[in-house]
């Protein structure tokens, strides 16, 4: 077999264009007051302050909208772990995102019941009635513990069902303007179903 | 404590230790069960992979054999149906998502999953639809490329991250089959040890940059040898084409690495073809012939005569024994020395070699307490840095760092005192009457400035609740090991005495497991020792008196002149000659311009040296070496393991083997060695040092033997004094013993405008990061490291350019702004290719001032 | 048939929500008295008496895993897992929503009873109107001095924490929980050891279902024969079912164990939608095999839906009618346990993988019946072979319906096929060595 070729970037030597991420120094990081002072009380609560690591991300996620690079980095900061791990955990679970999105968030089921109730069409409705507007994170998502009100959206992370699809402009509109969305739709407002007259 | 037991394994029987994983059981019998995810030098088994699984008769579900232990009496079987089946799934489901891009790939023929799929798969796959894409190969460090394509995701490089090196830099992304390996933020992974993975990962998704397409299984050879870069001595085995390093890997030993290599030695051998290598003799008009050359040296040094003095440094022992009686033998004189600076004598040299009081590498797994004192182990001995985590993580070990910088292992200590530079005497005296006294145990003197390991903020030195002292963490301990940094030796002889006062004070000598186990500063250091390369000691340990040849009269002076001494020899014109043998004082040495002086005031300088550098450049004669990659002979651990480095690939140029050039050296110089090859220099130097006494090659063999360990240790010369210098020092002017926890570190300046510098020895500076192109990213520029308030304070922020001055020497440096640095310290990094702070070091505590520089 | 309320009891009453209505209706009594006069023991035997099984879907006896925690002075925890994210079930949800202090005093009982001084209730982040006020509950929990240091002058200590997760399915298995709670990536870890051995921060750790800690505080009120006075005799008590799907009132109703699995989904879920019928239903969530028409009169107890090859689960039933097309069920199943598998083992997060590939081959009408096969022996090269069970949670649905449902695939395949002749053809195999 013929020489492979040798990687000629080699012989000169490699040189990252970024400094790699240890654990950060508070001082090299602008951690808001809050955020820090949040973050310790929550490392009060638990027995090993690693515990807090999800909600750490919550807080960052609060504050920034999503779990920003800059944040993680924070966050380590204050519990003296690297971003790399916190990272690592954040893109494991389904609400924290490490990617941008709108600080509005709707998750519509399209898990087996929803599915079967028109979780779908649900879905594309609201994605339909959230096409160009702002700061709104519209997604599919498993199932989210309400099949009793299928179909349904969680909504800002509150549940409402079931939904008819003419009611995800609604929502939407609601919701921009900072209105009561679907007040009538609210699981809060449920009763137990062996209650209902329905 | 650990019964051994009997199962049946393929109708076989085997004994195992209880406890034993079941896997291991097997292969001890012969039985191969394949793995993918079990390495049992990354802890504790994870079982996630499931290919290892066997059926064990009365469990219904089949067990992983990695992590099953065994028990008596199981029977266990590894190849019935049921197993086959499971494990051909196994391999089915990896190649879900394999690429099968095998013979474009870097571990084809050396790959498990290659192997393993041809032994236990299904033979084909009936998987047809899309497999998962990634970029592919990207860079996961300037070092290591990443296929993710082919990853299997076994984790292995992420335990090694998490677990081993304990950088938790490198992590799953995602989850699910979506998951992936990777950084925070796409960052490079940059850890000394991280070229780990390569080794780990089994297949070809990790691949070291340095060997990507160099070559194929078949056109290789694998030779095992010693790096002997640092102290540490790894064991590593170098693959080779033709003649030639391509890579270098770890060679698992448990008595010294527990087969993990750092970066240094796993990248560092570019350079046994640099450009800077002096591969041929050198006279100061250029490249001559090795006639001329050693003509010209021997004629030099019998110009010298008595009035020549050596220094030893990167040599193995055969060497250093040579080099020791080319001078004692044959020039009759008596400055022998392989230390940088100041040494203790020779007395305290055998109270520290005492066998019992020695601890062994291993020890550090099983220890109960470490002490680490006086060394950061990741820039001098990397590879204790892993094994230090390893026993707290898997041990619980409680470890005290008492260093004046901070280190990496301060995260995990249970105990962490910081002193001003140039003070751990003052520590180590405190310490001392702590440990010595237990009624003063309440008085915590020796942790005036102790931290609480959880709140590394610039607040210093409060004392919380709780948090126990070093004396209470080593008093209660029952296994005890002390590293300790041959650094501390240049506060002066008491120290030393003081270290083994506390030993002393703690049984160490009288407790199994527990020990002594020195960072020195330099890779051969104790076996350069032990083969006589001291001004007071000649092989063995033993007087020099015994030295005197019969020719030479008894005029010589027993006790030769000390590393500093001989640079004042020289400038003061009272020796003439020197002969450096693998050191370059004007890099690595304190005080440079006195060395500068000194060089240049001898009226001859030979040097023996692997790279052209400042002091070749200023040197008469110039003998090239050969790397631990060529060399033939043995070098001997820090806990007096002797270890055979091996010739592996060719010598490049006109270098020789180093012994022959010193043989016939002496020769020239009318003094007959009777060094004829390797093996008879080997044997001359066992039969000088009476402790080797009998060693032979095949006692050393692929592992190594300490000699502590052999009936030969008892002709140890006994100590003078081995009354115990009971706390020492305790009493002696100047020991801090009266400071409370809140006052300044003793010795740092706070709030005047001069800091008391520290200096340490990084890791990657030196040749290492300059001759190797691969490593050349991580060459480090002079910094100063401050604290928060320091910096402040003088107006600086990280990243500023500053002058650091001493009397009128300035070093310039970028600031670099750290939380766990004192108020009133300093530190800048000794052996930089510029701004080398050995520049700024005088043999004394040195302050200085920080100034931003114009623009 | 009426529901029978126990855990549901004055559930419609909004101020049970608040500790003054809980107490109204005699709440905190039980942990009072539990407190004051009540060894750890007997509360222990009162409970493995009662033979209260586990409501997280395992069904194991709760006061059987209490007693296998060692005693002595060691760290100990108690997680409640709140964690309910199998598709098909929403009780806990309703319980923590309705009556939160009835499940804090059953913390604070079996903590006792576990010898637990630090509790967790671990609840799915989706659930923040819950979690939100299970915080306010227990800040007045601990306000009234129910939980805290030196408990009604006990001298013993309970600090409880409502951690929220993040959105992972995995992170209700226990151990899964456990490395969540630690601050990790939710993977389930090997077991050996079990959690009541080494669990939480390394320590002995009881984990119970809200349903299962629920129960706690009648239990110890009333006794175990008073509970036994519930459901079967494998499966004592009552048993909040939820119910969703092609039915006309999907919701949660409280049923002893035992009664007829047709007068859940016809009685009290009013059963199919109008001119449909009952295909085929999950018994206990959607990785319980399903069952068909023909086995709607089991008892809904653990014993008989074992029996009938699948399980009682979580306690959650999900109705598909003659409308739903079974391979398009299976697909949406597997699609969910392939995005919740963790990844951490090799059957798992590969055979999801596949079979979701395979799946949509199959409804795309790209498939043969060969794949049907494949599909088969998919499902049983991951049984038993995974680090979990969440493989088999997906294997056991989906090979339940390939095997009951298997012309149905097939004419799905066929009728897919024609709508698109494309799709007649076969993904390309990969080639050796395409990829550069
Ligand atoms: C993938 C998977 C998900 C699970 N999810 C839950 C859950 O959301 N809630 C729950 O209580 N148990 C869940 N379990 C069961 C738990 O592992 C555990 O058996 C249960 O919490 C024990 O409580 P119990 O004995 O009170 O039922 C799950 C198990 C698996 C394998
Ligand atoms: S990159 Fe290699 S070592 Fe790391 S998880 Fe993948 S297969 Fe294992
Ligand atoms: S299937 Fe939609 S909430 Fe369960």
């Amino acid at each position: 077999m013929a020489d492979f070729p040798v990687d000629q970037a080699v012989s000169e030597g490699r040189v990252p264009e970024r400094s790699p991420e240890l654990v950060p120094e508070l001082h090299e990081v602008e951690c808001p007051p809050e955020l820090r002072e949040q973050i310790e009380t929550l490392i009060g609560r638990y027995p090993d302050r690693h515990s807090v690591s999800i909600p750490a991300l919550w807080a960052v996620q609060r504050l920034y909208g999503w779990c920003t690079p800059e944040g993680i980095r924070q966050a380590a900061a204050v519990m003296r772990v690297t971003p790399a791990y916190l990272e690592s955990v954040a893109s494991f679970y389904d609400l924290l995102h490490t990617e941008p999105v709108g600080s509005h968030k709707v998750a519509v089921c399209t898990n087996i019941s929803c599915w079967m109730r028109g979780g779908d069409e649900l879905l594309d409705a609201f994605r339909a009635a959230a096409e160009g507007r702002e700061d709104l994170f519209v997604t599919g998502f498993e199932c989210l513990g309400a099949c009793d009100i299928a179909p349904m959206a969680s909504i800002d992370e509150r549940y409402f069902g079931p939904l008819e699809t003419a009611e995800a402009h609604t929502a939407i509109d609601q919701l921009l303007a900072g209105e009561n969305v679907l007040p009538e739709k609210s699981l809060e407002k449920r009763p137990l179903a062996g209650d209902s007259d329905a | 404590m650990s019964r051994e037991v009997t199962l049946i394994i393929d109708g076989r029987e085997v004994s195992a230790t209880e406890g034993e994983m079941l896997h291991d059981a097997a292969k001890r019998g012969d039985v191969e069960i394949p793995v993918f995810c079990y390495e049992p030098k990354l802890g504790d088994p994870v079982g996630a992979c499931r290919m290892c699984l066997v059926e064990i008769e009365g469990i219904p579900k089949l067990q992983t054999s990695c992590s099953t232990p065994v028990r008596d009496g199981m029977v266990v079987h590894t190849r019935t149906e049921q197993v086959k089946h499971a494990q051909s799934a196994v391999v089915e489901f990896l190649l879900v998502n394999h690429p099968l891009d095998c013979p474009v790939c870097d571990k084809g023929g050396e790959c498990p999953l290659q192997d393993i799929s041809m032994g236990w798969g299904p033979g084909k796959s009936r998987m047809t639809d899309q497999k998962r894409h990634f970029e592919k190969p990207i860079e996961l460090s300037p070092l290591v490329a990443i296929d993710r394509e082919r990853c299997i995701l076994c984790y292995r490089c992420v335990r090694f991250s998490q677990e081993i090196s304990e950088d938790s830099q490198l992590q799953l992304l995602e989850r699910g089959d979506r998951t992936f390996v990777g950084t925070f933020d796409d960052r490079p992974y940059v850890d000394p040890f991280h070229g780990n993975i390569t080794d780990l990962c089994p297949v070809g998704a990790l691949t070291s940059y340095t060997y990507r397409f160099r070559a194929r299984p078949w056109d290789i050879e694998q030779a095992g040898s010693v790096c002997t870069l640092c102290p540490s001595q790894c064991n590593v085995s170098f693959t080779v084409r033709d003649e030639q390093v391509k890579r270098v890997i770890a060679r698992d030993n448990p008595d010294v690495d527990d087969g993990w290599l750092c970066d240094r030695g796993r990248y560092g051998f570019e350079m046994f073809a640099a450009e800077e290598r002096v591969s041929e003799p050198r006279l100061r008009g250029g490249a001559v012939n090795w006639d001329e050359a050693l003509a010209k040296a021997a004629a030099a040094l019998k110009a010298g005569g008595a009035e020549t003095a050596a220094i030893v440094g990167d040599a193995s022992n055969e060497e250093g024994y040579l080099v020791q009686r080319v001078l004692r033998e044959a020039l009759g004189s008596p400055h022998v020395e392989s230390r940088v600076s100041h040494g203790p004598s020779r007395n305290t040299m055998l109270r520290l070699a005492q066998p019992e009081l020695s601890a062994r590498v291993r020890d550090i797994d099983d220890a109960d307490a470490i002490l680490v004192v006086g060394s950061d182990p990741l820039h001098s001995s990397p590879i204790l840095d892993l094994r230090i985590r390893k026993a707290m993580r898997r041990n619980g070990a409680k470890l005290v760092v008492a260093t004046d910088r901070p280190t990496t292992l301060d995260g995990g200590a249970a105990a962490i005192v910081r002193y001003a530079p140039r003070e751990a005497s003052a520590f180590l005296a405190g310490l001392a009457a702590d440990v010595g006294t237990p009624s003063s145990l309440a008085t915590r003197r020796s942790d005036a400035e102790v931290l609480t390991p959880d709140a590394p903020s610039s607040s210093r030195a409060k004392r919380s609740e709780g948090v126990p002292t070093s004396a209470e963490v080593l008093s209660n301990a029952e296994r005890v090991v002390v590293i300790w940094g041959e650094r501390i030796a240049r506060e002066g002889e008491e120290a030393i005495g003081t270290l083994l006062g506390i030993a002393e004070a703690l049984d160490l000598a009288g407790k199994e497991g527990s020990g002594l186990l020195e960072i020195p500063d330099l890779t051969n250091a104790r076996g350069l020792r032990e083969a006589g390369c001291l001004p007071d000691a000649g092989p063995g340990l033993t007087e020099t008196k015994s030295m005197l040849s019969p020719s030479q009269g008894s005029n010589m002076p027993l006790v030769g002149k000390g590393t500093e001494e001989i640079r004042e020899g020289l400038e003061s014109g009272e020796l003439t000659t020197l002969l450096l043998f693998g050191v370059d004082p004007l890099r690595d040495f304190p005080d440079t311009p006195a060395w500068q002086r000194a060089l240049a005031a001898a009226d001859h300088l030979i040097v023996f040296s692997t790279f052209e550098n400042a002091t070749t450049k200023m040197a008469d004669v110039v003998f090239p070496l050969e790397t631990h990659a060529e060399k033939d002979g043995t070098v001997t651990h820090p806990d007096g393991r002797l270890q055979r480095v091996r010739p592996s690939a060719s010598r490049p140029g006109d270098i020789r083997p180093n012994w022959g050039v010193l043989a016939e050296l002496s020769q020239t110089l009318g003094h007959d060695t009777g060094v004829t090859s390797q093996p008879s220099a080997f044997a001359a130097l066992a039969e000088a040092v009476p402790f080797y006494a009998g060693i032979t090659d095949a006692d050393i063999a692929g592992r190594g033997v300490r000699w502590q360990d052999r009936d030969a240790a008892a002709s140890l010369p006994v100590p003078e004094s081995a009354v115990p210098e009971r706390a020492a020092g305790a009493g002696s002017p100047g020991t801090p013993r009266d400071s409370e926890p809140g006052d300044p570190v003793p010795g740092a300046h706070p709030a005047s405008s001069s800091l008391t510098l520290g200096t340490y020895r990084d890791l990657w500076a030196g040749p290492i990061t300059e001759l190797n192109p691969p490593l050349k990213f991580l060459q480090p520029r002079q910094r100063v490291e401050l604290s928060l308030s320091d910096a402040k304070r003088l107006n600086v922020s990280s990243g500023d350019e500053v002058d650091v001055s001493q009397n009128g020497t300035t070093v310039r440096a970028h600031v670099s702004i750290r939380e766990r640095i004192e108020p009133g310290v300093c530190f800048l990094i000794e052996g930089t290719a510029e701004d080398n702070a050995n520049g700024l070091l005088n043999g004394s505590p040195v302050s200085v001032t920080i100034e931003k520089t114009a623009g | 048939m009426p529901e029978t309320r126990v855990l549901l009891e004055h559930a419609e009453d909004p101020a049970l929500r608040e500790i003054e209505g809980y107490k109204r209706y005699g709440g905190y009594a039980t942990l009072e008295k539990a407190y004051r006069e009540m060894e750890a023991d007997v509360i222990l035997k009162e409970l493995e008496d009662s033979g209260l099984r586990g409501r997280g879907g395992a069904g194991f006896s709760m006061g059987k895993k209490a007693s296998f925690l060692p005693r002595g002075e060691m760290a100990k925890y108690l997680c409640c897992n709140a964690d309910e994210s199998e598709p098909g079930a929403f009780k806990d949800r309703e319980l923590m929503q309705r009556n939160p202090h009835q499940l804090i005093e059953g913390i604070a009982i079996a903590a006792i009873a576990a010898g637990a001084g630090h509790a967790f209730i671990f609840i799915r982040g989706e659930y923040d109107a819950q979690a939100d006020i299970l915080d306010a509950a227990v800040a007045e929990a601990y306000e009234a001095g129910y939980l805290g240091k030196d408990i009604l002058g006990s001298r013993r200590d309970l600090e409880l924490v409502v951690h929220r997760g993040a959105g992972a399915y995995i992170c209700g298995e226990e151990t899964a929980l456990l490395d969540a709670l630690e601050g990790k990536r939710g993977n389930p870890r090997l077991k050996p050891p079990f959690p009541a051995v080494q669990g939480l921060y390394g320590g002995p750790t009881l984990i119970n279902n809200v349903e299962t800690l629920s129960n706690v505080p009648r239990i110890v009120a009333h006794g175990a024969e008073w509970f036994r006075g519930f459901g079967t005799e494998q499966s004592p008590g009552t048993k909040v079912v939820s119910v969703s799907g092609g039915v006309r009132r999907s919701g949660n109703y409280e049923v002893e164990l035992g009664i007829p699995t047709r007068e859940l989904i016809y009685d009290l879920a009013g059963g199919p939608l109008e001119g449909r019928e009952v295909k085929a239903f999950y018994p206990g969530g959607s990785s319980s095999p399903v069952l068909t028409p023909a086995e709607l009169d089991l008892p809904y107890s653990f014993e008989a839906m074992a029996e009938a090859g699948s399980m009682l689960g979580s306690g959650s039933i999900i109705v598909a009618d003659d409308s739903v097309s079974i391979p398009h069920m299976a697909l949406r199943t597997a699609r969910f346990y392939h995005h919740e598998s963790c990844g951490k083992c090799t059957p798992c997060r590969e055979g999801t993988n596949w079979t979701v590939k395979m799946l949509e081959r199959v409804v795309r009408g790209e498939a043969t019946p060969m794949d049907l096969d494949i599909i088969s022996s998919v499902q049983d090269n991951i049984m038993g072979h995974c680090l979990c069970v969440l493989g088999d949670s997906m294997a056991m649905p989906v090979s339940a319906m390939v095997k009951k449902f298997r012309p149905e695939f097939e004419d799905v395949i066929a009728s897919a096929a024609e709508a698109s002749p494309i799709a007649a053809v076969q993904g390309v195999p990969e080639t050796l060595g395409a990829a550069r």
